[in-house]
């Protein structure tokens, strides 16, 4: 798996995603259920960081940030 | 220039030099994407945020522009927490992504001010993308830099 699909899957897959937004640094995104995400997964797929409140949460994966979200939405 | 040159990061604005540390933001406070400094800007209207090193703009924002120099160092300047909810109200680029810029060279346009009165904070995180916290040096204390002044060297 590419780094869009391992990070899809560690979010709980397209189903669980409300909403996915890039910004300069992170994908800040809004999940329908928190349990099905994975802090873990997301690190292993290259995430430096994970910052969850509730049901949203900015993966933080630095300046290809657009890039993945781009992809993501391709998988979407 | 070599792989091994240092760069010198100038401060994109004017206004007071705070530790990453302080910036209202966890990502930037946690040094999640690299060490740096930030500067609170100065509050005088329209301002033009400068390019803090030479190099490409490999990626370019309205509220963030990352350079990479031609050593492959890449220093992200965000202009602003949370301002991707912008959506790039208020922000005049003078650059397209891809462009070669010389330090200290015209980026974007923006308001400080405005940013505050919108309800965010208009500090400018400056990060040595994926550095080592030890190859910043010469960072500049805590306290007031014109835009263009040094405000860290990134040994490498």
């Amino acid at each position: 798996m590419d780094k869009a699909e391992q990070i899809l899957a560690a979010l709980g897959g397209t189903d669980n995603i409300v909403e996915i937004e890039p910004c300069a640094t992170r994908l800040r995104t809004e999940v329908h259920d928190s349990s099905l995400v994975d802090e873990k997964a997301l690190k292993a797929a290259g995430a430096f960081g994970v910052i969850a409140s509730g049901v949203t949460y900015q993966v933080v994966v630095g300046p290809e940030a657009d890039t993945i979200a781009t992809d993501i939405e391709d998988l979407m | 220039m070599t792989d091994a040159s240092p760069v010198d990061v100038l401060a994109p604005v004017s206004g007071q030099v705070i530790d990453l540390a302080d910036v209202p933001d966890p990502v930037f406070a946690g040094a999640f994407v690299g060490p740096g400094l930030a500067v609170d800007p100065r509050r005088d209207g329209r301002t033009v945020a400068l390019a803090p090193a030479a190099g490409r703009l490999v990626k370019l924002h309205p509220h963030a522009f990352v350079v990479q120099t031609a050593g492959g160092a890449g220093v992200l300047t965000h202009l602003g927490i949370d301002t991707v909810q912008l959506d790039g109200a208020g922000f005049e680029l003078h650059v397209a992504e891809g462009d070669e810029v010389a330090a200290g060279a015209p980026v974007v346009t923006w308001d400080p001010a405005a940013v505050e009165r919108d309800g965010r904070s208009p500090t400018v995180p400056v990060v040595a993308l994926d550095a080592a916290a030890e190859a910043l040096v010469d960072r500049h204390e805590p306290g007031p830099i014109e835009a263009a002044g040094l405000l860290f060297t990134w040994t490498r």
